[in-house]
């Protein structure tokens, strides 16, 4: 591929204290890709997007995205580029009911919210409805968000990421506390993203099935260090990833 | 369709408190004139106060400076130079909302409690430079004799000019609160990480909201000025920024228009008890216990809560998106 990689991350590093959550991973997504990061308990997974996103500042190395350094950005910059991402506990509006929580992505996306007088409610109806409907949040519009399931929680997070309209979209345990149904449902809306909307996405998944059933590309962190790198049959081939994680799992 | 019958009674309670705010001057006293004209102005007071309570969710211990900046404005103006009254009013506006863009740069760095602190250190700031600069405010001896225009010396032409003004800025609050803006509030409030996540710079959002309210807290003022014919430094005082604290929550900040019923109740009952007793802060500590205890949501919140269910702005028919 002769264009510019989505992601391109050179050697990022980060430390609290004396742990070092993300030790040298270098990392790199072409556009369209749909692929997992997977790792034991505190192998760097959620910090690794924490860095990406600016949700933590890194110690050292750059981050690019379409080829533009975005180290040191702040988030809602980040966000602004196209950089989307669902947090690992759900992370909503939870006195807005569930289709103002997403209106208000919309809105921000579409660089309305300096609007003083013009109401909300009659603003952006159909773009946040588009979005409600595949998560499967429709019957929940009127729903306070607060009061929603877990799993509905999680769609609904999913849901707030999408209305960024992102290119590249991180998602952090997507499917945490849903059924194996839920699941399966919200896993094929990720593919389907993926494909029909060429989202480029980046997921981490405990369950292995998930994984190893959906992602084209698997990279493996082990405390910190990018120890595998590969399709699905790569990394199950992997013998330092079998080891240090699939191991564990058997 | 069901979404309707909540509009007309909402619509239907706003049409008869303005039908008794028109009539009741007409059948009370001249002493509760002057007692509604203070519902008035404190409830405005409360209400800019609650842009940043209860739609921001940051509590500010300061808000009084703005309103001692209005007052102070206005007086000065009227006193020093003959200035009308109205261009008093704009510049009062317009000076509250300097301050407050300078101050709150600072205050919406910090959230919860430091912002609280911040807020009242600089209201305290505002308080000690009124009450130490004699030459210019006067002190703590204040400003008397600020008189209103001819046409408002009269308590209930000034009683309705306060209304229709108060009116005219309930609807601008009412305005911005249901805005994009508004939600990116509420947004805030709730969850002001993830508003970070999609694309909002907070701080910027913060201060901005901090201007409004402290510029509708300095038309407060404004009207304070020339109605009470005198002021002091205590306005900018921390004392007098727990007020619309108090109000907001005994009326509920939660809804729009709780802290004006907050003022309704605080004030009256101020009005109304001090013609008894001088140990009236002991009743209002009372009420407030109780409210705290019995009615969290304040006294609109609860009632809200047991007359209708939570309002939306969801689209009734997905066919006219």
């Amino acid at each position: 591929m002769a264009s510019r990689p989505i992601l391109q991350v050179i050697e990022l590093n980060k430390a609290f204290g004396g742990l070092q959550a993300v030790y040298n991973v270098s990392y790199q997504m072409e556009s369209g890709e749909l692929s997992a990061i997977i790792g034991p308990n505190g192998a760097g997974k959620s910090t690794f997007f924490n860095l990406i996103t600016a949700y933590h500042a890194v110690d050292s190395g750059k981050i690019y995205f379409k080829g533009d350094d975005i180290t040191g950005l702040p988030p809602h910059l980040i966000s602004r580029l196209g950089i989307a991402r669902a947090f690992q506990v759900s992370n909503i509006y939870p006195t807005l009911t569930t289709y103002e929580n997403v209106r208000q992505a919309v809105l921000s996306q579409r660089k309305k919210t300096l609007n003083f007088f013009t109401p909300a409610s009659r603003m952006a109806r159909a773009e946040t409805m588009e979005l409600l409907d595949p998560c499967g949040l429709a019957e929940q519009a009127n729903v306070i968000a607060g009061t929603l399931s877990q799993g509905d929680k999680k769609r609904l997070e999913l849901a707030i990421a999408l209305g960024n309209k992102p290119e590249l979209l991180f998602l952090d345990e997507p499917t945490a506390g849903m059924s194996g149904e839920e699941t399966m449902e919200t896993m094929e809306l990720v593919r389907r993203l993926n494909r029909e909307r060429n989202l480029t996405i980046l997921f981490t998944e405990h369950d292995m099935s998930v994984v190893f059933g959906f992602a084209r590309r698997i990279t493996v962190l082990h405390q910190g260090e990018l120890i595998a790198d590969g399709t699905p049959e790569e990394v199950r081939a992997n013998e330092k990833a079998q080891s240090v994680y699939l191991g564990e799992e058997a | 369709m069901i979404n309707l019958g909540i509009l007309r009674s909402s619509v239907g309670w706003l049409v008869l408190a303005l039908a008794i705010s028109i009539v009741l001057p007409l059948v009370v006293g001249v002493f509760w004139v002057h007692v509604l004209t203070e519902i008035l102005i404190m409830g405005l007071f409360a209400t800019s106060f609650n842009l940043l309570f209860g739609y921001m969710g940051q509590l500010s211990f300061g808000q009084a400076a703005y309103y001692g900046v209005g007052a102070y404005t206005t007086a000065l103006m009227i006193t020093k130079a003959s200035i009308p009254l109205p261009l008093c009013m704009v510049a009062s506006v317009l000076m509250a909302g300097l301050w407050a863009l300078i101050f709150g740069y600072f205050c919406v760095r910090l959230t919860g409690i430091y912002f609280a602190i911040l807020t009242m250190a600089f209201g305290q700031l505002v308080f000690y430079i009124i009450f130490q600069w004699y030459s210019f405010t006067g002190g703590d001896n204040g400003i008397q004799g600020i008189p209103a225009p001819l046409l408002l010396q009269d308590a209930y032409a000034y009683y309705y000019f306060t209304l229709a003004l108060v009116i005219a800025a309930l609807i601008v609050m009412r305005f911005i609160t249901n805005s994009p803006f508004g939600y990116t509030m509420r947004a805030i409030r709730d969850n002001s990480d993830r508003t970070r996540f999609i694309g909002i710079n907070i701080r910027r959002y913060m201060l901005i909201n901090f201007v409004i309210a402290g510029m509708f807290a300095g038309l407060a003022g404004s009207l304070w000025a020339p109605f009470n014919r005198s002021i002091a430094p205590d306005l900018a005082n921390w004392a007098h920024s727990g007020i619309p604290v108090f109000m907001a929550v005994i009326g509920g900040p939660l809804g729009f228009f709780g802290p004006l019923v907050g003022s309704v109740v605080y004030t009256f009952l101020s009005a109304f008890v001090t013609g008894f007793t001088e140990y009236w802060p002991i009743v209002i500590g009372i009420i407030i216990i109780f409210i705290v205890l019995f009615l969290p949501g304040g006294i609109l919140g609860t009632f809200q809560q047991k007359t209708m269910p939570v309002g939306t702005n969801y689209p009734e028919k997905k066919e006219t998106s």
